[in-house]
């Protein structure tokens, strides 16, 4: 286990240089001129200039490489062109305001949608199964802002039951945290309900199919303590997988979302600075992003390897 | 008419303010007209008040024309509620809270609750009149090249020092030497010069009848800033102003808190609290309002605000202002270089019914030239431009110019592609074939309205047909200057006409409401037929408040003035 | 997005010899045609496909230059309303497919093309080559697609070009992922080692042999990538860098209007809104139909 751990860090760390690099690119893809950018076109040149020379924007794109990679290594992101703050902080409260926001919707989701896919499974090919897939493809199919918008009139402004807006008041207690973040954190539960719904049941069917299922069919065990002991464990290693990949998709999606209820996580962050041409900004939420994803592709892994011992063994081999 | 009163002000002013004087008395200007004038020519509110009611008794024409709804009208309601906490729907600001560089309606809302200027924006007509802030009174010399200020006494700054003179010169040379657009050109470094502890002498590169609009909210980097400030530092690293309002929490990412200063110099200040909460977009600014998590929306546009103006409990506040769109054609090269194509594609506008369907009908009609009606020297003499298709298609064919195709370019911005839209289909009806193209606006700016190259004349790598955004100016002279006159920086249509230029240069150096008026007759009729660009309206400033607070109000830059709101018993 | 599709599933079908490939594909668009899901996901895309292409000829109104009164809630005349500009909504609903239906499948295709080369190449030569790619791919994947979409197309400009590419670009790490591991199962068949023996060169095998084997999981992945392309696209139009006006795109429209919902109007973001809904969920019953018959 030791070594299939250490193997899998040394391989993040590769992949996290890469990510680091095609994130330079993209980003430096843009015009040379920052500070005008910055600026924009009613700005006096002399300001231009003297805040391409603070930024040190002028400089040959090799140096500002090395010296962004070496800043990432010192956990240093720079700051940010527009506020002048470094930009670490901003981003660390960003994701904390996001994973509120993500944690809620998976917390909603996730029981909802294994229960309802290992339900589907076990009533495979029945109108119950039938229909939980269709749900499952149309709610995945609905992209979150149409969701969004939707809940804001009726629930929001034609009902007042929650509040438009999904930033909580300062220093505001959980329940009244969690009936802020409801309405958006329920558009994007709508849309992963679908795609865990779905894997949980190919998972189960899978498993259901497998000759150690039938096998324990035939010793005599009823299809719900078949459940309890064989199959659940091995159908949600998909699951798993599943919920780590939306990880990284959920701080995409999250975008229209906080653009909707005006929440400033990790979303409005990003919008904000990329509209804003702020690319110290969006290069380290890109990397931030990119770790979080990484770490949780490697929890799901190692929560895997412990669930099914084969793939484990298959690594160190 | 009271001559003796009247006479007796004529004796202690100067000619610029006696030709303002004059002006009114003779019913020249209208009572709204001259306050405004007054102000900014540095009459007193006591002479102004004298003259006017000098005058009452017979002053044809003087409507004295309030705002199209109250923005004034808190002050005449029930006496105000002290204490409470407003809550502000305000734009984000875009950069560093540094009060000289700073480029964003953001960040001069924010910066200005702290800070005041020379001359502050006048609450009767926000968008277009002075009234004293720092300074009490300002006086030009006979023409208009020195302006003395006297400055407020017994004003201090938020950690307890005094203000004075020093303070103000400081100020200037700091926006001097970060060349300060306003000031570009008028003042020059060493000139504003310390008369005493109490007294500004400004000496003008040129002379100006319109400095005081440049020491103003209507420039918004001249807030008054200590000595011993530099350019490069922000409001929240230094939050000392002279203002009526104390920041006490700022983050960029979500708002600013703002708290009474109780020992401001004006008039004691009803609420306890004002905070900021920061938008990047009008949506959720309404949605906001509408879930009752904000009180104040300083300023928000018709195409995402639409239900405010319904809203029984919102109290929506239009002004007339000069914001406008500038259709744009290539005057030197292209199709539309004949000037009968130019008034065919403006004779397509059915511009009545763009204000209604883009505006609610809360717009001015425009006219093809840049002088909007808000401006105390508009001349509304020029005959009204109104659609008329068979005439457009007869200057088609007179010029040749039948089954004309075109591309227009225009920005993702607030109405711009809806109006591009219109316009597409009401020229289709005289023929015209036009393709609408928006981009971003970066992309827009860069490669269509006035890309970097060709740099000389500026803008001359402009597409031949284009809509640009404008927005609300005190006085029109960036839209002369800049848009219009021969190799103007912003000159998108390669406009080049002596006559157009001389009419300018009358107007910059006439100090005289008659003669700006009858300049701008001249530069009406010259824009109107030479038609450059084609300006189908100008669109009113909206703001508003919840029902709940009253005397609010807001200058059309970001700024907001809350020294006299309250919450309404 | 990138859930991918489990290619073992899909395999066992696929690896059939030659001879019976035919014969397995009449019998597998047979199975299809009986499911009322695969069935109901088409009747719906060729009725989108279809008013996309007839367009002005069969709505009730011109859908670009026709200007009712502003925001008449549906009726009679308005099936659906009329827009902030008084233009019918359901004209334009019907014409609103053109540009998606455009930009999506060619973002799916160019995805899912350079996916496959990629994939064939990673999972033929194995090795360093693999290992580098791989490394990259891994690298793109950790980047949340509408984000990068977002970067780029602000640094860029936005074309229906550059979403295309931008777009198609971001898929194929994930295509490539699933492409690469169906053909490693493949390489290690019979038909593969004959081949090697016979002398042929590396691209022909993989052209030849290979690549008809992997057309299965290929086919469902383009239409997977259709559907989350569709789904891109309206998202990038609603956050302002997809598709540009004066478009009738119904995730641009739903931008565009979904401020005046507040007032009530509902309409002009309602229809547009389910449209898209209607089309993604029918891209993904054809698609989860497929792949659930090809498992089978």
């Amino acid at each position: 286990m030791g070594r299939y751990i250490g193997r899998r860090l040394l391989l993040s760390l590769v992949t996290l240089w890469l990510l680091a690099t095609i994130v330079f690119i993209i980003a430096n893809v843009l015009p040379n001129d920052i500070g005008r950018t910055i600026l924009g076109p009613f700005a006096p040149q002399e300001s231009v200039d003297a805040l391409n020379e603070k930024l040190g924007t002028n400089r040959p794109i090799l140096v500002q490489y090395v010296d962004s990679m070496f800043g990432i290594v010192t956990l240093d992101f720079g700051d940010s062109y527009i506020t002048s703050q470094p930009v670490l902080p901003q981003l660390v409260d960003a994701i904390g305001r996001s994973s509120k926001l993500a944690g809620l919707a998976l917390l909603i989701t996730i029981p909802l949608a294994i229960v309802a896919g290992l339900f589907a499974a076990r009533r495979r090919d029945r109108p119950a199964d039938r229909a939980i897939v269709l749900l499952g493809v149309t709610s995945s199919s609905i992209p979150e802002f149409v969701t969004g918008t939707i809940l804001v009139v009726v629930v929001g402004v034609h009902f007042h039951l929650l509040p438009v807006l999904a930033t909580p008041p300062p220093g505001a207690d959980v329940p009244t945290q969690i009936r802020y973040l409801l309405m958006p954190a329920t558009a994007m539960a709508i849309v992963y309900f679908g795609y865990i719904a779905r894997m949980t049941r190919a998972g189960t069917i899978d498993v259901l199919q497998s000759d150690y299922a039938r096998t324990a069919t035939m010793k005599g065990l009823t299809t719900s303590q078949m459940m309890r002991h064989h199959v659940l464990r091995n159908a949600l290693i998909p699951t798993v997988a599943v919920i780590a990949v939306q990880i990284g998709y959920l701080f995409g999606g999250i975008i229209a979302v906080e653009k909707i209820f005006n929440y400033n996580g990790m979303g409005q962050t990003m919008l904000f600075a990329a509209q804003r041409k702020d690319i110290p900004m969006l290069t380290a939420g890109a990397i931030v992003i990119g770790i979080v994803y990484m770490l949780a592709t490697l929890g799901a892994d190692l929560i895997i390897a412990w669930m099914n011992p084969r793939i484990r063994l298959d690594a160190e081999r | 008419m009271d001559y003796p009163k009247l006479d007796k002000i004529r004796g202690t002013t100067t000619p610029l303010q006696l030709d303002v004087v004059e002006s009114f008395a003779r019913g020249r200007l209208s009572r709204r007209e001259f306050i405004q004038r007054g102000a900014i020519v540095g009459l007193s509110m006591a002479s102004i008040s004298a003259v006017i009611a000098a005058c009452s008794s017979s002053t044809p024409g003087a409507s004295g024309a309030a705002p199209t709804t109250g923005a004034s009208s808190g002050a005449s309601a029930a006496p105000p509620v002290a204490g409470g906490t407003i809550r502000v729907a305000a734009q984000r600001p875009s950069g560093p809270l540094d009060p000289i560089l700073m480029q964003d309606l953001g960040s001069y809302g924010t910066t200005a609750m702290v800070f005041e200027f020379l001359c502050t924006s006048d609450p009767s007509q926000p968008l277009v009149a002075l009234a004293p802030g720092l300074a009490t009174k300002w006086t030009p010399n006979d023409t208009g090249n020195v302006w003395t200020f006297d400055l407020r006494q017994g004003v201090k700054w938020q950690d307890g020092t005094d203000f004075s003179s020093a303070d103000v010169v400081a100020t200037m040379e700091r926006l001097v030497t970060s060349g300060n657009s306003g000031l570009k050109g008028v003042l020059a470094a060493g000139g504003a010069v310390a008369t005493d502890a109490n007294t500004v002498t400004f000496n003008l590169v040129t002379a100006n009848g319109n400095f005081p609009y440049l020491v103003s909210v209507f420039n918004a980097q001249t807030l008054i800033t200590p000595v011993a400030f530099t350019t490069g530092t922000t409001l929240d690293q230094k939050p000392n102003g002279t203002g009526a309002w104390k920041l006490t929490k700022y983050n960029q990412a979500s708002g600013a808190t703002f708290a009474r200063n109780d020992a401001w110099w004006g008039t004691s200040t009803p609420l306890d609290t004002v905070e900021w909460i920061y938008f990047d977009a009008t949506g959720p600014m309404v949605t906001a309002y509408q879930g009752g998590q904000v009180d104040v929306i300083i300023q928000f546009d018709i195409l995402s605000g639409k239900s405010l103006l319904d809203d029984p409990n919102f109290n929506s506040v239009a002004l007339q202002a000069a914001l406008h769109r500038q259709i744009w054609m290539r005057t030197d090269k292209g199709q539309f270089v004949d000037k009968r194509v130019r008034q065919a594609l403006a004779l397509t506008f059915d511009r009545p019914a763009l204000i209604q369907t883009l505006f609610q009908g809360k717009a001015d009609l425009g006219n093809d030239h840049v002088i909007a009606p808000v401006y105390p020297y508009f001349d509304p003499s020029v005959p009204q431009r109104a659609q008329n298709i068979d005439m457009a298609k007869q200057l088609l064919s007179d010029a040749g110019a039948t089954g004309l195709s075109a591309t227009l370019h225009c920005g993702q911005i607030l109405e711009i592609p809806d109006l591009a839209t219109l316009l597409k289909s009401q020229a289709e009806q005289a023929g015209i074939n036009l393709t609408v193209a928006v981009e971003s606006l970066d992309t827009f700016y860069g490669a269509q309205w006035c890309p970097a190259a060709p740099a000389d004349p500026p803008c001359s790598g402009s597409a031949e047909l284009g809509i640009v955004d404008y927005g609300h100016r005190a006085t029109p002279d960036v839209y002369l200057n800049s848009a219009l006159s021969t190799k103007g920086v912003w000159n998108a249509s390669q406009y080049s006409s002596a006559a157009y230029d001389a009419a300018f240069k009358e107007f910059q150096t006439s100090v005289g409401v008659d003669a700006q008026k009858t300049a701008c007759g001249k530069i009406e009729t010259i824009l109107n037929d030479d038609v450059p660009i084609g300006v189908p309206y100008f669109y009113n400033f909206l703001s508003g408040s919840s029902k709940q607070f009253t005397g609010f109000y807001s200058s059309g830059l970001g700024q907001a003035f809350f020294a006299t709101a309250s919450k309404v018993a | 997005m990138d859930v991918t599709v489990t290619p073992e599933d899909v395999l066992s079908q696929a690896s059939a010899p030659n001879s019976e490939r035919a014969k397995a594909r009449r019998e597998t668009i047979r199975v299809l045609i009986r499911r009322p899901a695969f069935f109901i996901g088409v009747v719906i895309m060729v009725g989108w496909i279809v008013t996309a292409i007839l367009g002005q000829r069969i709505t009730p109104y011109d859908p670009f230059n026709d200007f009712d009164t502003g925001q008449l809630p549906p009726s009679l005349t308005h099936l659906m309303g009329t827009d902030r500009l008084g233009r019918d909504v359901l004209s334009r609903v019907m014409v609103g497919s053109r540009d998606v239906l455009i930009i999506a499948p060619l973002a799916a295709l160019l995805g899912v093309v350079a996916g496959t080369l990629l994939g064939l190449v990673m999972g033929y030569y194995h090795g360093v080559v693999d290992d580098v790619i791989s490394r990259v791919v891994e690298a793109f994947l950790a980047l949340p697609v509408i984000l990068v979409a977002l970067l780029t197309l602000v640094v860029l400009g936005t074309s229906p070009i550059v979403v295309i590419s931008v777009v198609g670009i971001l898929f194929t790490p994930i295509v490539a992922r699933t492409v690469r591991s169906a053909v490693l199962s493949e390489r290690q068949l019979d038909y593969v080692t004959a081949a090697k023996l016979r002398g042929e060169s590396g691209p022909f095998i993989l052209s030849r042999e290979i690549f008809p084997n992997v057309v299965g999981p290929t086919v469902v992945e383009l239409t997977v990538r259709f559907g989350y392309a569709i789904f891109t696209v309206a998202t990038l139009s609603f956050l302002g860098v997809g598709i540009q006006p004066p478009s009738p795109d119904w995730g641009l429209t739903v931008s565009q209007e979904y401020n005046n919902m507040i007032s009530g109007v509902w309409w002009p973001t309602l229809f547009p809104a389910l449209a898209i809904a209607s089309m993604v969920i029918a891209v993904n019953l054809i698609a989860d139909s497929l792949q659930s018959v090809m498992s089978e």
